[in-house]
């Protein structure tokens, strides 16, 4: 676990009212945790202990931005190498909510589906900037506005892997929402 | 409106092994799925682990793809004997029947944030009574607030009769409370202003199928696997009874099943249907009739039909005739309204009739429904067109709303003689059903009083009173609404509040007391002046019933808050288990209608548990298709409650209608009008009945009354509702992640990021028109909306023929207009916009006619036309955060 996932990175920034840093993504999305307690107003009447957020998934180079072509996704495991893991990056060629690169448009996703953990392997639909319908029941996702469910029987969006680009290369840092199968992403 | 941003979450807790385990079934939809609530005390800290055995699912975590995961989404704390406890609540990964092996839709898949929870939306649950005071709803106690609605109830009916009671309850919030509501209403009100939620009158939905003889729900689930060919009708069941399809319809089109969807709308289902080498019958809205006809009228021309079973199970001209004095005359739709006009003598006396009428030639059925004449050959061939070797295909017909509400008897009656000659109806993947909407909870405590209703038809009997139209009357001087919206639910729902503002709140006599005494005479003064009081139960404060007309309001309890009962779309009874507190002092219908009744002076109503209130209930479900009184017998032989006895069939529960065998021991039913079923040859025993339905059709013989559809007593409709100019067709229906409407859906964060307000699907071309693009928001506004005024005495027979009443002035028009977010996609028809049905805040109803199927009374929803065009833009165009603009339709 890198100190460096705390820090806001320069151009990680919301130039669009949705693309929000990737504090407030981590931190707005509640990702696992270890807590430390710190104290605020420290030596006031008001000094108080409160936990402090501490991000625990790994910092992890997955691609280089120059190495993506338009609607072919990249394959790649996060947060861990265990079930469950499998992801993909994509560079949509549209701008899209949590989208790294000049265009915005570099996303990342876990592959199965949040309803029954469908393996969504091969279904991205290029015309849609989709993925799905998985092979079980149907669902469909956008990968434009942060894998919300288009169509279907998830009971959340597909799991958006928070990016972060370093000049040409491209760290996954988190994920958003609970991967199927597993009761916390960090644990299994 | 607000849209609360939605944070997901990345870890849940799991139940440890001592968690304890409740059966339950799905709130919502038709298909009402099993589920298993696991709660375990939040006090101690304690969660289950990831290894199998320090979990309650004895599953080692991560679970496999269809294990017994838990979404966030899926977890709750709440309150049981005053004690915080998590829950979670995930289908029944054991379930045999219905969701096998344990699958779900989005909605009942996150059910468990129904549950009250004051951190979460649901919050604002209704808590306690309120009554308005100062214009304001205040909290008082069950008494004040009861023996006030008793007094003025009993004012209502004692100076203004039984009729000036009006009450409008849901049919399906189970047994235990619509028999009681029902008892009250019915059989002590003795109130003919009576109806439920769907409907303006007491009447059936699907007048058609019940001169044939069919019952709506005679199918199992397993025919809509089974059949070779599948009609869909008005409905994509992976939008609206999800598990319907994903279970049953799509090993069905797996194992090489042709499904033809007739709708004017591509949603995913159809598109896997064509994907795999099924159908789409882009209609018209208001046109099946003609393309329902003209695939009967190939099948005849060209002889497939299934003549076999014609000969064995159509009644002939005398057997038309036969029976209880009339025939099919005497059937409940032919006796009150149009003598002849769709009587047969039999099959050969309706093909001469169909192949008559010009209009359902292909070519004319396929010009005006819009569809191609091709698809609709191919239709008829995939039906009834023998193989080679002379067998026929397995054919079955499912119709839901969007077909039965556009043209209500016409459509019902065309469906059924197709139905008949392709022999469906009584055989394993040979059926014809609806599919179904909400789950079927209905249990009657009373008769309708018909002969109360003052609205008669043309020939010799009354019409249930239409609510809508006797409250715009001026009639209704109290209005006892329970568990629905009544206006947004109703067409020209506008008109329809404009009509509540007048009688209630602007009345002159308004509570500003504190005094019971005064509440009561400024209650009674209103009634008295013409004006209208307000009664509602309900969970959720609903505007405006509740929050802007109800004088009082009775908080309720529901699902997981009591113990219930209800069947679902395959008759299947189950026990809905008990396994939270109500919110405060919320109560269950059954209760509050006891309270009231018993301070009205009825006697009947001292039950004290809802096991009370369905063991009185029980026998009258006999006959009917949720027939459970054997289970009754046999949990009373035991000791036990039927609740109790229920449970122990678990979230199988048990296929109705259950007879008993003379050693004492249940049959179940798997499927209605099973022409092959045995019956034990002793009869029925003791209490029990063997309804005509086991094996035969509900008609005066056992056997189908094919009958006739003619398209006149609807024509003069559409011709004057179709689109004028730049108008396009209106219609609206559910859409599959928020199917719930009204209530819980808008308090789940995730579906209100999926779908904040209202939305409509426009064409791209008609979208183009009018330069309206993804995410814009439109105006959808009519100028023209009739409106049937009037409670009318028919003695014509054409009286209450659209032309007619709007020749004699009983139809006006008013103006309508809603907002929505547009959504441009292929997916729907040219020329039809596609709405929420009922977003209690821009409700598409308000531009469907407010005029009633003619012959059967019911509303045909589907209709309503209106202009469109862009106002603005919405947040949503240009943000990513919240709904989707991508096609529904990906295969």
């Amino acid at each position: 676990m890198s100190d460096d996932s705390q820090r806001p990175k320069a151009g990680s920034g919301a130039a669009h009212p949705c693309l929000v840093s990737r504090r407030e993504f981590l931190l707005g999305a509640g990702v696992a945790t270890a807590t430390v307690m710190v104290t605020l107003n420290p030596g006031t009447p008001m000094a108080q202990e409160v936990p402090a957020v501490v991000a625990t998934y790994p910092r992890k180079l997955i691609g280089r931005l120059s190495d993506l072509v338009v609607d072919q996704p990249l394959d790649f495991a996060y947060p861990d190498e265990g079930i469950y893991s499998e992801s993909f990056v994509v560079k949509l060629g549209r701008s899209a909510g949590g989208g790294i690169g000049p265009e915005q448009d570099v996303v990342a996703f876990n592959y199965t589906c949040t309803h029954q953990g469908g393996p969504m392997q091969g279904t991205y639909q290029s015309a849609h900037k989709a993925l799905g319908p998985c092979p079980l029941h149907l669902s469909t996702y956008d990968l434009t506005r942060h894998g919300i469910l288009i169509s279907g029987q998830a009971y959340q969006s597909l799991p958006q892997v928070l990016l972060e680009l370093e000049g040409d290369d491209i760290y996954a840092v988190g994920i958003f929402g609970l991967i199927y199968g597993r009761f916390d992403n960090l644990q299994g | 409106m607000a849209t609360p941003y939605y944070i997901p979450e990345t870890s849940v807790p799991l139940p440890p092994p001592d968690a304890e385990v409740i059966n339950t079934a799905c709130d919502y939809c038709i298909v009402a799925c099993g589920y298993k609530v696991y709660r375990w005390p939040v006090a101690g800290g304690r969660v289950g682990g990831a290894r199998a055995d320090e979990n309650a699912f004895g599953e080692d975590f991560p679970v496999y793809p269809l294990g017994s995961w838990v979404a966030p989404n899926q977890h709750n704390i709440v309150l049981h004997n005053g004690q915080p406890h998590h829950v979670v609540i995930i289908p029944d990964k054991d379930a045999r029947h219905v969701n096998v092996n344990g699958d779900s839709s989005i909605r009942g898949g996150a059910i468990a944030k129904k549950a009250y929870n004051p951190q979460s939306p649901t919050r604002d649950r209704l808590t306690q009574p309120l009554l308005r005071m100062h214009g304001l709803l205040m909290p008082v106690p069950w008494d004040f607030a009861l023996d006030i609605a008793a007094e003025v109830g009993r004012h209502v009916i004692d100076h203004h009769g039984a009729n000036a009671y009006g009450v409008k309850t849901y049919s399906y919030q189970y047994m235990e409370n619509t028999y009681a509501i029902t008892k009250y209403a019915l059989r002590h009100v003795r109130t003919a202003n009576f109806t439920f939620h769907d409907t303006p009158s007491d009447v059936t939905s699907t007048p058609g199928f019940r001169d044939a003889g069919f019952d709506n729900f005679g199918a199992a689930y397993e025919d809509w696997r089974d059949a070779e060919t599948l009609l869909v009708c008005g409905t994509d069941p992976y939008e609206t009874k999800t598990i319907l399809f994903t279970q049953w319809m799509m090993p069905g089109i797996q194992a090489g099943q042709k499904a033809i969807f007739m709708v004017p709308r591509r949603t995913a289902g159809v598109a896997y249907a064509e994907k795999n080498g099924g159908l789409w019958l882009d209609v018209q809205p208001g046109t099946d009739l003609l393309v329902v006809n003209a695939m009967a009228r190939i099948i005849v021309e060209n002889g497939w039909q299934d003549q076999a079973w014609i000969d064995e199970w159509v009644n002939n001209r005398w057997e038309s005739s036969s029976g209880f004095g009339q025939g099919t005359r005497n059937t409940p739709w032919q006796w009150r309204t149009t003598w002849g006009m769709f009587q047969t003598s039999g099959f050969e006396d309706w093909r001469e009739w169909l192949l008559g009428q010009p209009e359902f030639e292909l070519a004319n059925a396929a010009e005006i429904s819009q569809v191609d004449p091709e698809k609709i050959r191919t239709a008829a061939e995939w039906m009834a067109r023998p193989r080679d070797d002379g067998s026929r295909p397995k054919t079955s017909v499912m119709i839901e709303k969007g077909f039965y509400w556009s043209n209500n008897t016409g459509n019902t009656q065309a469906i059924s003689a197709l139905g008949i000659i392709v022999g469906a109806g009584g055989r394993p993947g040979q059926m014809i059903s609806r599919a179904g909407g909400h789950q079927r909870g209905g249990l009657r405590g009373g008769s309708y009083p018909r002969n109360h209703s003052p609205e008669k038809l043309p020939g010799r009997r009354r019409r249930a009173i239409d609510t809508d139209r006797y409250l715009i009357s001026g009639h209704t001087r109290l209005a006892h609404v329970i568990g629905n919206t009544w206006i947004q639910a109703m067409c020209g729902s506008q008109g329809l509040a404009n009509k509540f503002d007048e009688l209630v709140t602007q009345n002159p006599h308004q509570v500003r007391s504190f005094d019971r005494d005064e509440i009561v005479d400024t209650l009674k003064r209103r009634v008295d002046s013409g004006g209208t009081v307000v009664w509602n139960q309900d969970i959720y404060l609903v505007n405006p019933i509740g929050s802007r007309y109800a004088d009082i309001v009775f908080p309720a309890a529901t699902w997981g808050e009591e113990t219930f009962t209800r069947a679902n779309g395959e008759r299947r009874v189950r026990v809905y288990n008990k396994f939270y507190d109500p919110p405060g002092d919320a109560r269950p219908d059954w209760w509050i209608i006891a309270q009231l009744a018993q301070r009205m002076g009825y006697s009947g109503f001292d039950w004290e548990t809802s096991a009370d209130v369905i063991h009185e209930g029980s026998r009258y479900s006999r006959g009917s298709r949720k027939d459970f009184h054997a289970v009754t017998l046999v949990a009373q032989r035991e000791g036990k409650t039927l609740h109790e006895k229920l449970d122990e069939y678990g979230t199988d529960g048990i296929q109705a209608p259950v007879i008993m065998r003379a050693d004492g021991t249940l049959e179940e039913t798997l499927r209605l009008h099973d022409v092959s079923r045995v019956l034990p040859p002793e009869g029925p025993v003791g209490a029990n009945r063997f309804p005509k339905t086991l094996t035969h059709f509900k008609s005066q013989t056992g056997k189908c009354n094919i009958q006739k559809s003619p398209w006149s007593l609807f024509s003069d409709y559409w011709e004057w509702m179709r689109p004028r100019d730049d108008e396009l067709w209106c219609t609206s229906g559910r859409i599959n992640e928020r199917w719930q409407s009204g209530f819980d859906d808008r308090r789940r964060p995730y579906i209100v990021q999926r779908w904040p307000e209202n939305w409509v699907e426009i064409h791209p071309d008609d979208a183009a028109e009018r330069g309206i693009e993804n995410g814009d928001y439109v105006m959808i506004y009519s100028d023209r909306v009739p409106n049937q005024v009037g409670t009318i005495i028919g003695v014509e027979p054409s009286d209450f023929q659209f032309s007619s009443l709007l020749e004699n002035g009983h139809i006006e028009l008013s103006e309508a207009a809603i907002t929505a977010v547009a959504m441009v996609t292929p997916a729907i028809k040219r020329g039809v916009l596609y709405t929420d049905f009922l977003h209690t805040d821009s409700p598409g109803n308000a531009l469907a006619g407010r005029v009633v199927d003619w012959i059967s009374g019911n509303y045909n929803y589907k209709m309503g036309v209106a202009r469109v065009r862009k106002i603005g833009e919405s947040v949503y165009k240009r943000t990513y955060r919240s709904m989707s603009f991508a096609p529904r339709d990906i295969a």
